[in-house]
């Protein structure tokens, strides 16, 4: 497929896309791509609004607080509360008590989980919550390292603050999250014996780029950020492990500390293409940009000051964003395809926390725990064929009733406490299909069977793939001679269509 | 189609979303290193029951090979770890300076069983000690300055399994972990299939309709994404079926210890008692990136690496399949041979690995490396990591190893 863009978004590909060009197939696109979903409804007001006044509602100049669940509260007090009852506690009774505590941990962990996609499975925010999770991509911290639940909620909180101001800003702030500093050992970082890692990791996965500083560099900025600690949760400037000596970052000498470096670092021609490149890859493609398009990007950026929301308007309002060949063909991330389903069939988040969790994992994306410090590498990377197996036993979860006899008593507690919030619709119900296919179907003869695979069609898959699809379609849900269509038929056919090849993709 | 020279990849992300599986290497065969375009071409025998199977586990993280594989008799490793090095006293060991560490007794056994090779100060010049980059490198079998958009086994696939017929989609590598690993990386398709971390398979029964969504075939134009998941589906379907009975079906009275690892690695044998016509499997145990407070963490992995091993030959053995089957360890990197100020170890470079098999020379390898070093200088590898892959070619796999590796390293005398 010829995946060129037309020479007049070569020439200008980050000008601003025409509204001529902004029809149904263009805001499907920035629908699906810049939140979970493109419902019939969402994708009429973006119609009539166009894309500058969307953008204005996707990514509103103030950002949308997630208010710090109840659960991961109690981990910060208890904590606390431990600490003074194990001062004078036998080493036995610390070591018990302490791996008890941990066992609370996963529990809040899971509730973060539970509580986050709640909140960002709302439409109102799934634009934000969807850069959110683009930057903490880049800024990596993970729970399998961090273990503490509350610093990782501190840590998203952080980056959620600075989502739409200047990228320099946000990444000073996150060099100073109680969970980086644990994340990448900055915590062990001292004046006489650095530790490279979160050095490196700034250069190389947040700013950079590999290729685009020296090992001479690293060593030089490790010791710019040595005595970053966290206490009590909160940041803390050890000053007696802080090295206060020259140090030389490209080609810069001077007594630098580490919002000294970062800035030094935004100042190198890498930091303009760098965060743009993440970006594109996260929302758009994973076939390489042209470097000479990404170089104007970057240009772009860096004249808006690097300003974080600047970056986002000029990638979601351009041409280049709305190339023909980038569109219906990106593979669905688990987190996209998770909650993109509960927008598709209007349900809500499984309130079973542990259940989530473990559905998302097997699918590939524990949130708040990617596998490595890069993050996620996303595209074809996602599918496998135990992956795929996941997502469709995931579909299948979707269609089947909570069944409370298989629920232990957290489970239940849990669900009453979703319930209590207004949300109880966890799995598809017989009422709901019905309008799916467009119905109350007709008792018609085969026209009326094509109709509905049509309209499941046009609803679900990110472009009609063929004709066959729809002719199987029809056939599955009008196999007899009589006409009438079964709503359990429409179930099994609508499962089927979640779970095939095509849905994964937006 | 773009103008080549503009859109060749560098980096090997950008040559996976280029290369794919529809637009192979071939495509631009003029641009690409000449050996990989003759591996793709040539052909040895297609694999086939009975063959000699490779199970490839991975040690994730950058394991420490000092910790590993003790060299209790040099003064310089009490030097250079005055609080991680593993008390001489309690040391197995296993040579005139080789011991294991307190955990690993059932590969202490194994060693003196004759079944366990250990190859010495394992790395590869210009080390890079970015975990992804190097574990890109070992993966790929590359230089450290070049990059590979195929792994070493993918291109084994592509050698040994070009006269294959196609209707057989019977996986022909099969890894245990939600992310295929670089290692396939093929320049042709070839059937493989993976398991969760547990060794569990995913799915649930799939309905007609998406059977027969799955087998529509690609429409004109359809992304290469498209066709990708279409294909992993199809054959995600009829190998799901296939695997879950045998996974089902599969008794053996070998205790393997509870954990995922030893799960999978029992799966592995599940699937290789069935006489799968599997030749690789890649298995891999996270964990190994030991910066802080090492000792308790690093001595708790190394014994579930010991046990599971020895759980899975011991299995392998009872099934009569132990001539069958060769396991080999690798890491992405050693780590730095002076311990830092937090009681563990940052990046390094070389350190040694294991091979497994009742077809095994048991015992060491290659030389040890030299400790007799500045502060956190790093260690100078003695053994290409190519010489160890390209034995396993020539002498275990049947294939001959200068297709694959591009040329020729000289043989490690471990397997007899």
């Amino acid at each position: 497929m010829d995946s060129s863009p037309p020479p007049s978004v070569v020439a200008s590909p980050w000008a601003p896309l025409p509204a001529a060009d902004w029809n149904e197939v263009t805001a499907r696109h920035l629908l699906t791509r810049a939140g979970w979903s493109a419902r019939q409804e969402d994708l009429n007001r973006a119609i009539d609004e166009g894309v500058e006044k969307t953008f204005e509602r996707f990514f509103p100049s103030s950002i949308t607080a997630f208010v710090r669940p109840q659960r991961v509260e109690t981990i910060r007090t208890g904590e606390i509360e431990l600490e003074e009852r194990l001062i004078h506690a036998p080493q036995d009774t610390k070591k018990i008590e302490r791996r008890e505590f941990q066992q609370h941990f996963h529990g809040a962990y899971q509730d973060l989980v539970s509580k986050w996609l709640t909140f960002a499975a709302q439409p109102t925010v799934s634009a934000q919550e969807k850069w959110v999770l683009c930057l903490s991509d880049v800024y990596v911290v993970a729970y399998g390292k961090v273990r503490n639940p509350w610093s990782l909620y501190q840590h998203h909180a952080t980056i959620r603050e600075h989502a739409y101001g200047p990228a320099p800003v946000l990444s000073k702030a996150i060099s100073r999250t109680p969970a980086m500093i644990e994340f990448l050992d900055l915590k062990d970082n001292k004046k006489d014996a650095p530790n490279e890692n979160f050095a490196r990791e700034l250069f190389e996965l947040f700013v950079l780029g590999e290729g685009n500083y020296t090992e001479a560099d690293i060593k030089n900025a490790a010791r710019a950020f040595t005595g970053y600690r966290s206490r009590g949760g909160d940041f803390f400037f050890a000053r007696n492990q802080h090295d206060f000596g020259t140090k030389t970052v490209f080609g810069h000498t001077g007594n630098f500390d580490g919002d000294a470096v970062i800035d030094l670092a935004y100042r190198t021609p890498a930091a303009r293409t760098f965060l743009a490149n993440e970006m594109l890859r996260f929302y758009l493609t994973d076939e390489k940009i042209d470097p000479k398009i990404l170089t104007s990007l970057g240009e772009a950026w860096a004249a808006e000051q690097f300003n974080l929301r600047g970056l986002l308007r000029l990638v979601f309002t351009s041409r280049f964003f709305y190339t023909p060949a980038y569109r219906g063909n990106f593979i669905k991330s688990p987190i996209q395809f998770y909650l993109g389903l509960l927008q598709d069939l209007q349900l809500d988040v499984n309130p079973v926390a542990r259940q989530v969790v473990s559905e998302l994992r097997q699918m590939g994306q524990m949130p708040f725990n990617p596998p490595n410090v890069r993050g996620w590498v996303g595209g074809r990377n996602w599918i496998s064929s135990s992956t795929l197996g996941a997502r469709r036993q995931l579909v299948q979860s979707l269609f089947s009733p909570l069944q409370p006899d298989r629920l232990n008593a957290d489970d239940l507690v849990e669900v009453r406490a979703a319930e209590a919030e207004g949300h109880h619709h966890f799995s598809v119900e017989p009422a709901d299909l019905a309008a799916f296919a467009q119905t109350p179907l007709p008792a018609g003869r085969g026209g009326s069977a094509h109709a509905s695979a049509r309209e499941l069609i046009r609803t679900f898959l990110p472009s009609s793939p063929d004709s066959e699809y729809e002719k199987s379609i029809a056939r599955s849900l009008h196999p007899t001679k009589d006409g009438a269509i079964d709503p359990a038929r429409i179930s099994g056919v609508l499962l089927s269509l979640l779970q095939s090849p095509d849905y994964q993709l937006c | 189609m773009r103008n080549f020279s503009q859109i060749l990849p560098t980096t090997r992300r950008e040559f996976l979303s280029f290369s794919g599986k529809g637009i192979g290497l071939l495509a631009f065969s003029r641009f690409a290193p000449s050996f990989l375009v003759q591996s793709t071409l040539a052909s040895t025998p297609a694999p086939e029951k009975d063959r000699p199977i490779l199970v490839i586990v991975q040690l994730a993280g950058g394991n420490d090979g000092l910790n590993t594989v003790v060299p209790f008799e040099d003064p310089h490793y009490y030097r250079l770890r005055p609080t991680l090095a593993v008390d001489r006293a309690k040391a197995l060991t296993f040579g005139d300076n080789a011991a294991f560490q307190t955990g690993c007794e059932p590969l202490h056994a194994l060693v003196k069983e004759g079944r366990l090779a250990v190859i010495q100060n394992v790395g590869y010049p210009n080390p890079n000690r970015s975990h992804f980059r190097s574990t890109d490198i070992w993966q790929t079998a590359s230089d450290s300055e070049r990059v590979i958009g195929t792994g070493w086994i993918g291109r084994y696939l592509d050698n040994a399994c070009s006269g294959m017929p196609t209707t057989d989609r019977s996986p022909l590598a099969v890894h245990l972990a939600n992310e295929v690993p670089t290692a396939f990386l093929s320049e042709h398709e070839h059937p493989t299939f993976g398991l969760n971390g547990d060794g569990r398979v995913n799915g649930g029964h799939p309905t007609a309709l998406l059977e027969e969504l799955a087998r529509v075939p690609n429409p004109t134009g359809a992304s290469e994404n498209a066709s990708y998941l279409r294909q992993t589906m199809m054959d995600a379907l009829v190998t799901e079926k296939k695997v879950q009975s045998v996974l089902n079906a599969y008794q053996t009275s070998s205790p393997y210890p509870n954990n995922g690892f030893a799960h999978s690695l029992r799966s592995v044998a599940s699937l290789i008692a069935a006489r799968m016509p599997t030749r690789v499997y890649f298995v891999s145990l996270p964990g190994f990136d030991t910066h802080a407070n090492q000792a308790g963490h690093h001595q708790k992995l190394l014994a579930t690496l010991s046990e599971s091993l020895a759980a899975f030959q011991h299995d392998l053995d009872q099934h009569g399949l132990s001539d069958q089957v060769l396991t080999m360890t690798f890491s992405e990197f050693g780590r730095r041979p002076m311990e830092n100020e937090s009681h563990g170890t940052d990046h390094g470079t070389a350190a040694p690995l294991f091979a497994m098999g009742s077809k095994v020379k048991a015992g060491l390898h290659g030389t040890a490396p030299d400790l007799n070093l500045a502060a956190n200088q790093d260690l100078t590898f003695t053994t290409d990591f190519r010489q160890v892959y390209g034995t396993v070619l020539d002498r275990w796999l049947g294939c001959p190893s200068k297709e694959i590796l591009g040329k020729e390293f000289s043989p490690i005398d471990f397997i007899a």
